[in-house]
């Protein structure tokens, strides 16, 4: 995998080409580490759950065997019908289903509840994006580091 | 009295309160016939008897009560607001019984609205909790500016534009309604933040719709039915309450959306948000990748199904701490793969985590091949050089 990364260019995002495959696999994994990471700095949410049997059913994972998903999807319309003029009630659900889509395990969630996880959710990635940029940002310095003093 | 009531209600209302007075016609119906049973029993005394019960500071009570034996009750001595509150849903229940045992309590007397009264602490926690409550409370703000005339004033509270509708004036009574129907409407959109009782609103609706009462009788009876119709709108709008509580604190987390205003264009900035923050994690994974040849996570098998479900990253751990069965699972797997020594942080013991950030400032140790740190690769410049290329590119 290493011989693969050193013919690498700058496209390697458009090509999966056999040299960047290694890279993508790898990129991938670590995606769904911070993903898993995720899960695990907010273990009861609902979120959090929804993300991990993703995570696990992406792996090929057969002992979950859960039927979590399809529940009861769609449980937005119940709040809003009646409340405003029908445009508003038409653009507010569709955006609703959209931050559902966004949300893991968001289908699942009427609007209240799911306003309450996308606030947790928000907060998790919020901290995840942090704690991903200070690792990038310290390799980096080493790398410099090793650079510098093994050069 | 009852038919002049029903009559009032027919024709001396604008459409606004259509589906109203349709309820409160069909209501009349069955008071008349409850009447006829003459199935009622004197529910006066059950409040005031419940007094240490706090039932005697429902002001929902109070409501059909003449001024003097409201004020009578008042000053019974307080009890907690929440029995208040739910004997205030019980005694609503009792409210239409004392219509019909005292008619004459419908006639209030002019210019006043005696019969809302000014309960300190209930009027306090209505205030507070009431789905009225929006911005400024202007629904129980107006109850002491009213009642406090006859009634120890409580604290004050701003007296909003609220309160003139709510003002009873005889004369007006069909814009009156009208306009506290679309302050309420209003108040719904809006919200309070807090969620409320039940019960609480419905004494708070009930009352406010007593206020202007003295010239629709038919109110009354719609205070009552709104008793069981209302807890349906009453859960809508707790329902609705909370959800415009977590929608303002959804805005407070994402940047820039307090001064948004309009829930779609909220919505809005808090998808872009969120995908801008799923985008992020995404380009940092493979920022990471394309930067950090060595980072990998080889044991994403094993510990995606363990149950522990710890992050184990990388080969090379050795045996050295390994004291639960999933990490060794990850070692063993990752021996099997040949590859060169990664860097990895090792989750599980924490300790060590402050020594391998303090590294940074002696980075000659990560050579070392014991602690399988930072391994060395001939390909270093390329890398390298690929990640000042990609410091720039991101």
């Amino acid at each position: 995998m290493e011989k693969q990364d050193s013919n690498r260019s700058l496209s390697f995002i458009d090509t999966p080409t056999a040299a960047n495959a290694g890279f993508l696999e790898r990129g991938r994994r670590i995606k769904m580490a911070a993903e898993m990471g995720l899960v695990e700095s907010s273990r009861g949410r609902h979120w959090s759950r929804a993300l991990r049997s993703r995570l696990l059913r992406r792996k090929g994972n057969g002992a979950c065997g859960c039927k979590e998903e399809g529940l009861a999807p769609c449980k937005v319309a119940e709040d809003l019908v009646g409340e405003d003029g029908d445009d508003e009630v038409i653009e507010i659900e569709r955006r609703v289903r959209a931050l559902q889509k966004l949300v893991p395990g968001g289908e699942d969630l009427a609007m209240d509840q799911l306003f309450e996880e996308t606030a947790d959710y928000i907060e998790a990635l919020q901290g995840q994006v942090n704690v991903m940029r200070a690792l990038a940002g310290l390799l980096d310095g080493l790398e410099k580091e090793k650079r510098l003093m093994g050069g | 009295m009852e038919p002049t009531r029903s009559s009032g209600a027919g024709s001396g209302n604008s459409g606004t309160y259509t589906p109203e007075i349709e309820e409160s016609l069909r209501f009349e119906e069955e008071i008349q016939s409850l009447m006829r049973d003459n199935t009622m029993h004197p529910s006066l005394e059950p409040p005031p008897a419940s007094g240490g019960g706090g039932g005697s500071s429902s002001f929902t009570a109070l409501l059909g009560l003449p001024a003097n034996q409201a004020v009578e009750l008042l000053h019974q001595p307080d009890s907690d607001d929440s029995p208040a509150v739910a004997a205030a849903a019980t005694s609503g229940r009792e409210l239409w019984r004392f219509r019909l045992r005292d008619p004459k309590a419908l006639t209030l007397p002019s210019g006043f609205s005696p019969t809302f009264p000014s309960n300190a602490a209930l009027v306090e926690r209505a205030a507070r909790l009431s789905v009225f409550a929006a911005e400024d409370s202007p629904e129980a703000a107006s109850v002491p500016s009213h009642s406090g005339d006859r009634f120890p004033k409580p604290k004050a509270e701003p007296a909003d534009s609220d309160s003139q509708p709510i003002c009873p004036i005889p004369g007006e009574r069909p814009q009156r309604p009208a306009k506290r129907k679309e302050a309420e409407k209003g108040n719904k959109v809006k919200g309070a933040a807090k969620k409320t009782k039940s019960a609480e609103e419905g004494s708070a609706k009930g009352a406010e719709e007593n206020t202007a009462g003295e010239k629709l009788p038919y109110v009354h009876v719609r205070a009552r039915r709104g008793q069981a119709t209302d807890s349906h709108s009453l859960a809508e709008r707790a329902r609705r309450e909370k959800i415009s509580a977590r929608m303002k604190l959804l805005q407070e987390l994402v940047p820039g959306c307090s001064k948004i205003s309009g829930t779609a264009l909220v919505l809005d900035e808090i998808i872009n948000h969120v995908q801008s923050l799923q985008r992020q994690v995404e380009l940092l994974s493979m920022r990471l990748a394309a930067v950090h040849p060595r980072i990998d996570f080889s044991g994403l098998d094993s510990f995606l199904s363990a149950e522990c479900g710890r992050v184990s990253v990388g080969n090379g751990r050795g045996g050295g701490g390994m004291e639960q069965s999933a990490w060794t699972e990850a070692t063993d797997e990752s021996r099997r793969q040949p590859q060169q020594q990664i860097w990895h942080v090792d989750l599980v013991h924490p300790h060590q985590t402050p020594s391998v950030w303090e590294r940074v400032d002696s980075p000659h140790l990560f050579v070392h091949p014991g602690t399988s740190l930072f391994g060395y690769d001939p390909a270093n410049s390329v890398v390298s050089l690929h990640s000042n290329q990609l410091k720039t590119e991101l």
